[in-house]
């Protein structure tokens, strides 16, 4: 019989809501987890989520200071040289480069000297993956495929259509096809297939401030050289159960993660603390209460002949 | 109707349902908005052009970006049709006194869709203030902190690319929110002149995304301040929207009449609809948001208008004087 397979994810928090503090929360991430950098690195991609013009202040963007702070680590771990790019993927209703211009990565971008990058422009190449049998072609920018480092820095949220957002779906993010919004009948597949194709190297958790029924300042710093590992303590972290998340659940199933079991380190944060400052929120009740709410709207348009504002409007 | 972006497809159910009003033809460059209409039965146009060339019209609305404003209102002055336009009534003030003058000249009506005036709240407030219920007004204050063309669709859209463009857009959030506070001020006291402005820009746009705004009224002695931003992530739970007039008897708010609570108001709102149409009343559509009533009773009055053959209640010269306002806060600033 071999050796388990252990997949590592560092709780960590920054002491305050300074650059220095949370560089140094990042840093301690970083280096407990100890990843095994070689020295045939010459190219990185940081991916964020950026998934619209929210910025960091609203927990739904990754905060351009823990991106700085994975950027100091990077170069004194691997040295001044090293391209690391920082990269993000046009979505339904987000441009990237307006984006990086509101959320202050393109402020970043020159004073790091990083190069910012949109996933959904240059070179895109079909990628082929099957999911439970069923098979998806998913475009892919030949960056991420020729990437020697992926670090993914994803957000911990509430998600309105698969319940939370960590490492795994901010990689659905990656996919190159602005119109995502025509996954989301397969959401659950895609996620997985995606990271199929594109392997995170490093997760750094950005939980600075995380989004449950509200956003709140938790000041949490999770890094680990899993996604999948990452997102099961981070489901954990807001209450949930991973089994009962279905993209978790289907990862699981296609072996989604290099890992027999996961080691849990807490530096010095404990999972049960994290949970215990969690915003929780009852998705099944909101996404039950939403429905009916636009299905009574819905009758009530019908009797009384009202208007329903296009800005509820559905597909 | 010319445009089906946001505004324009609300323009459009909200005009289906007027009884007195017929929906002749709208007009879109967007394949998707037309077709999203469609089932409507109403006939469709690529080109506002082509529609107004073939139709016979009384009037047009006009909901299109804030570069196509001029060019559309004098292409429709001139074939001698009525014009509802959303705000702001040009980018700047030149613009806008091209179009006053165009307006004059071809005689038609021409009313902007200010439909901050015309919440339920703002009206009583407003009443207030006419009857000397809260005395003489000495400070005068205003929120109006949104996501402005930020805000997130149910299904994921793009913001539209002119948002982006200064040249196109004309102005940010003081053009586009502050206007509203600004005309509300202007309609209440009359005669204003700036005593402060500051504008910010926390997206690093070229268009400013805040503004902080003191302004006087020369007729009534008034002041009043204005903050309005596009920096909040939704309008929703909490709408971000009041006017305080602060007077020598009492004060009176937007809050006192505004919903505590959005849910039960929708309730509310919707039950009393659900009763009038069972005696057969006159819908009071939209009141169940609370936020986008004031949209169908804007363009009520603008039909009321044509109806009656009167003039608009909202004057072109107001809203030049809110134009020649905003104009003025951005020179000061030193947005050119």
């Amino acid at each position: 019989m071999g050796l388990l397979e252990l997949a590592n994810v560092v709780l960590t928090k920054a002491r305050g809501y300074t650059q220095n503090e949370i560089g140094e929360a990042v840093s301690r991430a970083l280096d407990t987890l100890n990843y095994d950098l070689n020295d045939e690195i010459d190219l990185i991609v940081i991916k964020p989520n950026l998934c619209y013009y929210w910025d960091y202040s609203t927990g739904e963007t990754t905060d351009p200071r823990v991106v700085s702070a994975v950027i100091d680590w990077v170069r004194q771990r691997i040295g001044n040289d090293v391209c690391i790019l920082v990269a993000e993927a046009d979505a339904s209703a987000m441009r990237t480069k307006y984006a990086f211009k509101m959320l202050g990565y393109e402020r970043l971008s020159q004073e790091r000297n990083v190069k910012l990058v949109n996933l959904s422009e240059g070179k895109i190449v079909d990628r082929e993956v099957v999911v439970a049998g069923e098979k998806f072609v998913l475009p892919v920018n030949e960056i991420l495929l020729d990437a020697d480092l992926i670090i993914n820095v994803p957000k911990i949220k509430c998600h309105s259509v698969v319940e939370f957002t960590c490492a795994l779906k901010n990689m659905f993010g990656a996919i190159a096809k602005p119109r995502k919004y025509i996954y989301h009948g397969k959401l659950t597949y895609v996620i997985v297939g995606i990271n199929e194709i594109i392997a995170t190297d490093i997760v750094l958790v950005d939980g600075i401030i995380a989004v449950g029924k509200t956003p709140k300042k938790i000041g949490v710093i999770i890094g680990s050289d899993d996604a999948l590992a990452a997102d099961l303590v981070v489901a954990k972290a807001m209450g949930k159960s991973p089994s009962s998340i279905a993209y978790l659940k289907l990862a699981m199933k296609e072996k989604l993660g290099d890992f027999d079991s996961i080691n849990i380190i807490e530096n010095p944060v404990r999972l049960e603390d994290v949970e215990k400052e969690f915003p929780k929120q009852n998705y099944l009740f909101k996404k039950l209460s939403w429905k009916l709410q636009l299905q009574m709207l819905k009758v009530y348009e019908k009797i009384t002949g009202d208007v329903i504002p296009p800005i509820l409007e559905e597909m | 109707m010319i445009g089906l972006g946001r505004m324009g497809k609300l323009h459009f159910l909200n005009t289906l349902r007027m009884k007195d009003v017929k929906l002749v033809a709208v007009a879109d460059k967007d394949r998707r908005n037309r077709k999203a209409v469609e089932k409507h039965h109403v006939k469709t146009y690529d080109d506002y052009i082509k529609l107004i060339d073939s139709e016979d019209l009384d009037a047009v609305t006009i909901s299109l970006p804030n570069f196509l404003k001029k060019e559309s209102i004098c292409y429709a002055s001139e074939k001698g049709l009525d014009i509802f336009v959303d705000k702001p009534l040009a980018r700047n003030l030149s613009e806008a006194e091209e179009i006053v003058r165009k307006v004059e000249v071809e005689n038609v009506r021409v009313m902007v869709g200010v439909n901050y005036r015309y919440f339920d709240s703002v009206q009583k407030v407003k009443k207030l203030l006419d009857e000397g219920r809260v005395g003489d007004i000495v400070i005068a204050t205003s929120e109006l902190i949104m996501d402005g063309p930020f805000s997130h669709s149910l299904v994921p859209k793009p913001v539209p690319k002119w948002w982006f463009d200064k040249e196109k857009a004309g102005g940010g959030a003081l053009l586009d929110l502050g206007y509203h506070l600004i005309d509300i001020f202007n309609w209440m006291f009359e005669d204003l002149e700036i005593e402060f402005s500051a504008i910010g820009y926390r997206f690093g746009l070229p268009i400013e995304d805040s503004a902080t705004i003191i302004l006087r009224s020369r007729k009534t002695g008034a002041r009043c301040i204005i903050n309005v931003g596009w920096f909040s992530k939704t309008i929703f739970p909490n709408f971000n929207f009041r006017v305080n007039l602060h007077g020598t008897v009492g004060y009176a708010s937007t809050d006192q009449f505004a919903p505590r609570n959005l849910y039960f108001h929708a309730v509310k709102e919707g039950t009393l609809n659900l009763f009038r149409r069972a005696i057969g009343k006159k819908l009071r559509y939209l009141s169940y948001t609370y936020y986008y009533a004031s949209f169908a009773e804007v363009l009520d009055q603008f039909f009321e208008t044509i109806r009656r053959d009167v003039q608009p209640p909202v004057l072109l010269e107001e809203q030049l004087a809110v134009i020649k306002t905003i104009e003025s806060i951005y020179r000061q600033n030193g947005v050119t």
